[in-house]
């Protein structure tokens, strides 16, 4: 809203040099630039360095009380290690290009691999015993050795804990070389996001939704589209499609893999709905991977099925691509008491609910009891 | 080489410099040094296993035991130097560490023990030794703590090679000249605070006969004979004076004499001629010296007499006692600067009747009681018609310079008596020909007492300075002339002092080498915050602070100071390192898509570390609606670049630009 008399709005002009808002603005100003200076370079104490330094200064205090000039010349070569130690780290971090190759989703509990490929566009100097770290993961990759004008690829190995979109943002150059004494970092912002499936092992019973005929109902009166019924349509190639369904000729006409989409019985189809009328927590993370291991069951056993969470219905489907693609909705759900109950297009008797507290209406429901709260490998039903 | 191994010799041979360097100084038990040296040499070679290992260690530990009962005992029980004893513990912890097996980590134990034998010799005044020790122990340091960083973090990645090429060990290990100069810097710069007033500074003090407080005259010559122990190096900064080898070296006087031992009467009143009273009367051209001293037993400033300013060069304090000698107090070897007279006064000036004060006769005119009547006798005929001091004493003098110099002693204790001396052998060393002009000048009344010191010296031409060694060693007369006080006199004939050491094959390789000691005496050890005012002066181009003092006020200060100009440059060069080194290199598009969110978030936008490129664009939707389009614009470009693998041509990037600036324009305007 240009020219708006409310400085607070926004108008950059008068914003600047409004004196009430001037101690603000240079409290930003400096974060700014502590945020800056801190991404620029930053200097940690290892347990070696701190009592390097600490030695270093009682050899000065040492020298200064005694005039004993042999200490001075101790505490220069000292004071020269630290000025070597912080000249090497610097040029071992510096002039690095790094590249991340992260996995689009992984499974809680499962190992990934992140791999950097490094390039060292400094002319003259390798860089040396450099670690790369990323927020919030514990593992590092190491780099024993780049090259001047070289490139390597190191990897980490780390698992996640918890299901959700995992943001990749700062990875940290870090080193303690030459000497160990201190440790250098630096930042690299490149941005990026995993996302991290629910566990699909969790033993659940099979439920039993109620038998018969669906009544098909708006879009999934349609039966499932999969590999394994009649011709439906075609569409766009999505990861996790079967190769084998690749329509080639439709692809060589459009420049881009098509599929071809199968009709399946809808009676097959396994309709799998979450509520996610709870609280968040550990019960909630519970039901979620219920409703993960029901989804890569029917996977295994080769049928369609399909995910209702909250608003969210994912149609019915089958293959590694349904399986992905319920996998990311169950890593998005997000649980609160007011959110919608499940709506499933089909009727809810042949739907099996996964819930927290209990509802009434579906074919069967798994219930996570106060139970699971406690023990997340049990589920009561 | 493995590299545990090869880290392991550094760390041994670390600890080996430490062993040198503190040899060199202080100097360790020739056996521990021997046992320790051995071990270590061992360890380079030879690596124990685990189970091996093990066993040794049940024989440090009593060893190690038995050395901390010892350190307490000398410490609690004898009071002694507990430097030696300690040194022996650290010399055994430090072979036990070095024959541990290789899987030991002990590397932290092993660089501090080395580490620790470093600093306990700069306890006391290493010499040359010490600092190419010194500096080898710094260019393995500095290999040693990379190999050493490298292998750990190697290992705790599981990373089995380590690609460390020669080259790169001759860089690492060059830039240890770096740290040595670092360390040069630090060293001339840093502000001398302190005087030392708890500096240890000792080095082994070097026994010296003819100084203490009593000497026989037979002793003497034993001792001046074939020592060629340094015991002075004299520089002369103003000029060089003519004759240096006949330049008296004073040290201490002694004014009573038994017949067989002259000694120092402890009742003698507060000396008549203190420094002052001799300015006031010898006036004239001056001889600057600055004289560096050995440490020595006895605590004597030697300087040419008179002296009429001293000055302490390193920490020590000069003392002027009853007998006028300088002595001082402090530790470690001294280093000060003398002013003397050039020369003696006129001869005329001292042949003029005595007039005036005279120091006590009861000191100065003292004769031995059983003193042979001859020689008083003799000293009258020698003297008889003579009406001043200076001719009587001058005809003593040349009396006595017809004899025989020799250091040969005499066979028996009848032979060492003065009057077998004076009638019978006729021949001796100085000591002998001092006491007799003494006793002789006593004889006939002037005051008079015998001094001990140094003649002359060897000029070592590597340094321009005076060597003085302990060869030098001399006795000579100073006599009271009333109005002028104690003067030289030298009645021992020329011989004194004898080139033999000179002639010697190796005096050319010493007098090098002690050049270099000297400097490193000079420069290092006794560098002081007068040679750091120089050192800045001259750089500076500015005054000293007597300079300054003796300069015209009104004068203008001329131009810029270079220390502005110096600071100028390295603020520069901070400056241009900032900008080399400030923020990550991003490719342009990730440049883009980061400015964007840095001007979401100067917006007031929600940008957090967990915001997604997408999570980004739904923000800017919701929040700023207007830049939702461009901001979409940019992520999309920027997603295809990252992670579609899409080369972005020009087009793109300046479409992407364009987006960006309008994306800036309207976060900054709208709502």
């Amino acid at each position: 809203m240009t020219g708006s008399p409310d400085p607070a709005i926004g108008h950059v002009d008068q914003v600047r040099w409004s004196a009430t808002r001037a101690p603000a603005i240079a409290l930003a100003g400096l974060r700014s630039a502590w945020r800056r200076l801190r991404a620029w370079r930053r200097i940690r104490f290892t347990s070696g360095g701190f009592a390097f330094t600490a030695g270093t200064m009682a050899v000065g205090f040492a020298a200064m009380n005694t005039g004993n000039n042999l200490l001075y010349l101790l505490l220069g070569s000292m004071l020269g290690f630290i000025t070597v130690s912080g000249w090497l780290s610097e040029q071992a971090i510096r002039g690095l290009r790094i590249e991340r190759r992260a996995p689009r989703a992984v499974t809680v509990g499962h190992d990934f691999r992140l791999t950097y490929e490094v390039t060292n566009a400094k002319k003259r100097l390798p860089s040396l015993a450099v670690e790369l770290s990323e927020v919030g993961l514990p593992e590092m990759a190491f780099l024993a050795h780049v090259p001047p004008n070289g490139q390597t690829t190191t990897r980490s190995i780390n698992s996640f804990i918890q299901r959700g979109i995992y943001p990749l943002g700062t990875v940290t150059l870090s080193t303690g070389f030459p000497f160990g004494m201190f440790r250098k970092e630096r930042d690299v912002e490149i941005p990026d996001e995993i996302i991290v499936w629910p566990r699909t092992d969790r033993p659940v019973r099979e439920p039993s939704p109620g038998a018969g005929r669906t009544p098909r109902t708006g879009v999934s009166a349609r039966g499932a589209a999969g590999s394994r019924g009649e011709y439906r349509s075609l569409r766009g190639y999505q990861a996790g499609d079967d190769s084998r369904d690749i329509h080639w000729k439709s692809s060589a006409r459009l420049r881009e893999p098509v599929i071809r989409e199968y009709e399946r019985d809808g009676a097959e189809t396994r309709w799998i709905c979450l509520d996610l009328r709870a609280e968040p927590g550990e019960a909630a993370e519970v039901a979620v991977e219920v409703a993960a291991s029901l989804v890569a069951r029917a996977m295994a056993q080769q049928r369609p099925f399909a995910l209702v969470a909250g608003d969210h219905v994912l149609e019915p489907g089958d293959g590694s691509g349904q399986l992905e693609r319920a996998l990311d909705a169950l890593a998005h759900v997000d649980f609160t008491p007011d959110a919608s109950a499940p709506a499933p297009p089909v009727s809810p008797a042949a739907c099996i609910l996964v819930s927290v507290g209990g509802r009434s209406g579906f074919g069967d429901t798994l219930v996570i009891g106060e139970d699971a709260r406690m023990r997340r490998d049990e589920v009561a039903a | 080489m493995n590299l545990r191994l090869f880290h392991r010799r550094l760390a041994v041979l670390m600890g080996l410099a430490g062993l040198v360097a503190f040899s060199g100084g202080a100097g360790v038990e020739a056996f521990s040094a021997v046992l320790a040296g051995a071990a270590l040499v061992a360890a380079l070679f030879w690596h124990p296993d685990a189970e091996f290992s093990e066993r040794l260690e049940r024989l440090w530990l009593p060893l190690a035991t038995l050395l901390v009962i010892r350190a307490l005992f000398h410490f609690v029980v004898i009071r002694d130097d507990i430097v030696i004893p300690v040194v022996d513990l650290l010399l055994l912890l430090l072979s036990a560490e070095a024959l541990r097996s290789l899987d030991a980590p002990n590397d932290l134990r092993l660089y501090a023990l080395s580490f620790a034998l470093i600093l306990a010799s700069t306890a006391y005044r290493p010499g040359i030794v010490f600092l190419v020790a010194f500096m080898a122990y710094i260019g393995l340091a500095t290999v040693a703590l990379m190999v050493g960083h490298l292998r750990r973090r190697a290992e705790r990645h599981g990373v089995q090679e380590v690609p460390l090429g020669r080259e790169m060990l001759t860089t690492t290990g060059a830039l240890s000249a770096v740290i040595l100069m670092v360390a040069l810097v630090v060293f001339v710069t840093f502000p001398r605070v302190s005087q030392g007033w708890a500096g240890r500074g000792e080095t082994m003090a070097t026994s010296i006969a003819g100084f203490s407080d009593q000497v026989s005259i037979g002793d003497h010559g034993s001792t001046i004979l074939g020592n060629p122990q340094i015991v002075l190096r004299v520089e002369f900064p103003d000029s060089t004076p003519d004759g240096v080898g006949g330049l008296h070296w004073r040290g201490r006087s002694y004014d009573r004499f038994d017949g067989v031992r002259w000694t120092r009467s402890s009742n003698l009143p507060p000396s008549s001629a203190p420094t002052s009273w001799y300015r006031d009367r010898w006036t004239g051209d001056q001889i600057q010296q600055r004289i560096f001293g050995s440490a020595l037993d006895t605590r004597v400033l030697f300087a040419l007499h008179p002296v009429l300013q001293i000055d302490s060069d390193n920490g020590v304090q000069p003392l002027f006692d009853n007998a006028g000698d300088y002595v001082y107090w402090g530790s470690g070897a001294p280093a000060y600067t003398a002013y003397s007279p050039a020369s003696l006064p006129p001869a005329d000036e001292l042949r003029v009747p005595a007039r005036g004060y005279r120091p006590s006769g009861d000191h100065f005119l003292q004769l031995p009681r059983r003193l042979d009547p001859r020689i008083a006798t003799l000293a009258d005929s020698l003297t008889a018609g003579i009406d001043n001091r200076y001719d009587q004493a001058i005809a003593i003098r040349d009396w006595l310079q017809t004899f025989t110099y020799t250091r040969q002693l005499p066979a028996t204790a009848r032979e060492a008596t003065l009057e077998h001396f004076l009638f019978d052998r006729q021949a001796g060393h100085c000591e002998y020909f001092s006491t007799a002009m003494v006793v002789m000048l006593r004889a006939v009344g002037i005051e008079s007492r015998n001094v001990n010191g140094f003649l002359g010296g060897q000029w070592s031409g590597f340094g321009n300075y005076l060597v003085v060694t302990q060869n030098e060693a001399h006795s000579w007369v100073e006599a009271w002339f009333p109005g002028f006080g104690w003067v030289t006199l030298d009645p021992t004939p020329a011989g004194a002092g004898t080139g033999e050491v000179i002639a010697s094959w190796f005096w050319p390789g010493r007098i090098l080498f002690d050049g270099i000691q000297h400097r490193w005496n000079k420069w290092v050890l006794d560098y002081s915050v007068d040679d750091q005012a120089g050192i800045f002066s001259s750089l500076l181009g500015t005054q000293t602070v007597e300079q300054v003092a003796s300069s015209d006020p009104t004068s203008e200060s001329g131009g810029p100071s270079p220390l502005a100009a110096i600071a100028v440059v390295l603020l520069a060069l901070v400056g241009y390192m900032w900008a080399r080194g400030a923020g990550p290199a991003y490719d342009p598009s990730t440049r883009m898509y980061v400015n964007l969110r840095a001007a979401s978030a100067s917006a007031g936008i929600g940008v957090g570390p967990g915001t997604t490129p997408l999570g980004l664009v739904k923000r800017i939707r919701a929040e700023r609606s207007a830049a939702g389009r461009p901001a979409e614009r940019v992520v999309d470009l920027y997603l295809r670049a990252r992670y579609g693998n899409e080369a972005l041509g020009d087009s793109d990037l300046r479409e992407m630009g364009e987006a960006l600036k309008a994306a800036r324009r309207t976060l900054r305007t709208s709502k």
